[in-house]
């Protein structure tokens, strides 16, 4: 499931004082009117394509349908069966251990390179922010065949290595490599501009004060970003909760190592695409949407004084 | 994501006129949709329509194997989006005829040209006087095998397993390692099942005439056998295991990696696709035997066109799926047998000279079809059952997983009989 965060459909009209003649009514009614005019592209939008989906995807998996007998209304059947489905947990587990090691890597090489960037005021700078944001304009799948083909153990580059790198014991950092290829740059472009957002007398003044460059970078740059860093971890969170596109392009490579019950969310396409399991395919997406909501929660909840988004 | 998905594609998909309304008689030309992969398949669609003036068709490729599946099931069951015919490997038949999503196309004088297949052909696609789809071609299996890496070597052809073994030994110690007999995929359920289907296994027991009854067998002794056999072989590094259909796969078979595969009969149109640098070197012979002097044979892939319920002409649906690879059409035959390397089920065209006599440039002159079409006739019955998207996917990922985690390859076999039997239990089948 994709989370779209919404703010409360921002309400134009709450501003102004609430009695009023007959003619501020009006004015108020028309304000409020304008607002929902501005708001109303958005919310068809949102209601298309996110909630109605949502409440059919729910609505299925309330039932359960088997080749011989059609559907019944099972309840909460197909939820419980997920959350005892071995495979299920499996998938989980491999994208939280996934995440917990990706998530740090990647953040920290994009915040390193933008401070980096960020200090550096040549020619060289600009080529370099633009090269590492170049991954990112790649669509995750044609990167994930270009992966595929460098990992090749006959055409691959890195054959000379002797590494299989989509067995068992390394397809998990293969494809952490993969990912992180595809999003530090852009993490790193969402740093770099809000470190130009700082203002440049604070660094002078901790240089008068006998700060080197490292600690300017470490001490006043970083803590003084932490909002943005907070907003891109929360949103490569919410990718690996997702995990799906990169382990699905590589699994013919290995059927063995990368398994269709690999991620959460790929076994849920197959489920449903593969094995007609429309309504059990259904619940695990629910719960996958919850797992991601709740595992944002905490995040923001744990980083709130310094996410800015108390 | 899923239902999301499904949606959409339920929202976007072209109709193709999915109602239940009788089909009136059409006026004008009707254009027919199709979606099949075989390669080439361009120039027959060509050739129809430049034959053709009250029929046209309208051809997409929608992706290979489960590729298509995938999208077929979602039109299926949205409703809408799917085409009038559509290409089905035989052991998908009985999935999607189960959901009563395919045509009978018995109605529409598709048992008229029953006499022009092989009886175990026709008994993949139909149930009594019900046909569900028309043979195109299939995958008899045979032994292909570089000849230069034999001569090089010393070795001779074999004609067992056992000998097979053997010349595998043999080829490891002379080239030091670094060729191997053959790869085995592991990501590919045909394989797997043509090889059980040569050693005379029967995993599942089905008729759609009596559809929620299934009898399972997937690890029967003949089956054991099989993989016993093949855990050996890779286990002492006489075969490899890299997946099929990769880069890697290809690049092997036309390096000097692998000196035989174990290939269908439409093998060789893809290995000409994608290793063709090794054009001229390889040959093909019968696929060894477990008995000395038996002629026991397997079946890996082939497909039929069926027509599906969102057909708007149901009728003139189906004489494009009769005629397109039909006895009659060997113009198309021309095309897909010189051109696309089909291995064709219809009779007529598979005996006639100009197959049965045809010397292929690929396989350095040789008339690689007086191999294939004897292999084709001694093909065994064997059914598929309504779920063999879950089964192969039970076949790749455990076989699979024996392989990277160096386990029992039998046992493998036993875990993916196990889930079989609760996944058909789960859908309501009543399982013996």
């Amino acid at each position: 499931m994709t989370e779209v965060k919404t703010s409360p459909a921002a309400a134009p009209a709450a501003a102004g004082p609430s009695a009023g003649t007959g003619t501020r009514r009006a004015a108020r009614v028309k304000e409020a009117a304008t607002g929902w005019l501005f708001v109303l592209p958005f919310a068809v939008l949102l209601i298309a394509f996110l909630l109605l989906p949502m409440a059919y995807a729910f609505k299925i998996s309330l039932y359960r349908s088997t080749l011989i007998e059609g559907e019944v209304f099972a309840w909460f059947d197909n939820y419980k069966q997920a959350i005892d489905d071995p495979l299920v947990r499996e998938g989980v587990v491999r994208v939280l251990i996934f995440g917990l090691l990706q998530t740090p890597v990647m953040i920290g090489l994009a915040l390193v390179a933008a401070l980096l960037i960020d200090a550096a005021t040549s020619r060289f700078s600009r080529f370099f922010r633009l090269a590492a944001f170049v991954p990112y304009a790649v669509p995750v799948v044609i990167g994930t065949l270009m992966w595929g083909f460098l990992y090749s153990d006959s055409v691959g580059p890195f054959a000379w290595t002797g590494i299989d790198f989509t067995s068992t014991g390394t397809v998990l950092a293969s494809l952490g490599n993969i990912v992180t290829w595809q999003w530090a740059g852009y993490n790193m472009i969402v740093l770099y501009a809000a470190l130009q957002g700082l203002p440049r007398e604070t660094y002078e003044s901790a240089r008068i004060d006998g700060a080197s460059e490292v600690q300017i970078a470490l001490r006043i740059k970083t803590p003084m970003i932490s909002s943005a860093l907070v907003l891109a971890t929360l949103f490569t969170i919410m990718g690996t909760l997702q995990f799906f596109t990169e382990p699905l392009i590589l699994q013919p490579l290995n059927p063995g190592a990368i398994t269709t019950h690999y991620t959460p969310n790929i076994y849920a396409y197959q489920q449903a695409f593969s094995f007609q399991q429309y309504n059990y395919s259904a619940a695990i997406s629910f719960l996958l949407g919850a797992v991601v909501f709740v595992g944002s929660y905490i995040f923001l909840f744990a980083t709130r004084k310094r996410s800015a988004l108390q | 994501m899923a239902a999301v998905a499904a949606t959409a594609l339920a929202l976007t998909g072209c109709s193709s006129g999915g109602d239940d309304k009788p089909a009136e008689k059409p006026t004008g030309t009707v254009t027919v949709k199709v979606w099949a992969w075989y390669p080439e398949f361009k120039a027959v669609v060509d050739q129809f329509n430049a034959t053709h003036t009250d029929v046209k068709i309208e051809w997409t490729n929608a992706g290979t194997g489960q590729d298509q599946y995938t999208k077929l099931q979602t039109a299926l069951k949205a409703g809408k989006g799917a085409p009038d015919v559509v290409m089905l490997e035989l052991q998908e038949i009985p999935t999607f005829a189960l959901t009563k999503h395919l045509v009978d196309l018995g109605k529409y004088g598709a048992n008229d040209v029953k006499g022009d297949y092989a009886g175990w052909a026709w008994s993949q696609v139909s149930s009594g006087d019900q046909v569900y789809a028309i043979p195109v071609d299939a995958g008899p299996m045979a032994m292909m095998y570089r000849d230069d890496i034999f001569k090089k070597y010393n070795l001779t052809v074999p004609t067992t397993w056992d000998e097979y073994k053997a010349q595998a030994e043999k080829l490891k110690a002379a080239s030091g390692g670094k060729s191997f007999m053959t790869d085995f995929g592991a990501n590919d359920g045909g394989f797997m099942t043509g090889l059980f289907w040569q050693a005379g296994a029967k995993p599942y027991a089905y008729d759609i005439a009596n559809p929620s009854s299934i009898g399972v067998n997937v690890n029967s002794a003949e089956a054991k056998k099989v993989f016993e056999y093949w855990e050996g072989m890779v286990n002492n590094g006489l075969a490899d295991t890299t997946a099929f259909h990769t880069t890697d796969f290809y690049n092997g078979l036309g390096s000097e990696k692998y000196a035989t595969y174990l290939a269908a009969g439409w093998g060789p149109g893809y290995i000409q696709a994608n290793a063709g640098g090794a054009a001229g070197k390889w040959k093909v012979a019968p696929l060894p035997q477990w008995t000395a002097g038996a002629n026991a044979q397997g079946d890996w892939g082939g497909s039929s066109f069926a027509v599906t319920d969102q057909a708007q002409y149901p009728d003139i649906a189906a004489k494009v799926a009769i005629e397109i690879f039909g006895a009659k059409n060997t113009e198309a035959w021309k095309i897909g047998i010189d051109k696309a390397f089909l291995f064709p089920t219809v009779t007529p065209v598979l005996e006639s000279d100009a197959f049965t006599g045809k010397t292929y440039d690929f396989f350095g002159g040789q008339k690689v079809n007086e191999v294939f079409v004897p292999a084709y006739s001694a093909i065994g019955e064997l059914d598929w059952s309504p779920f063999n998207s879950y089964n192969f996917n039970q076949l790749t990922t455990n076989l699979g997983q024996a392989i990277e985690k160096k386990t029992s390859w039998t046992a493998a076999l036993d875990t993916a009989q196990e889930n079989i039997k609760t996944y058909a239990t789960q859908q309501g089948f009543k399982v013996q």
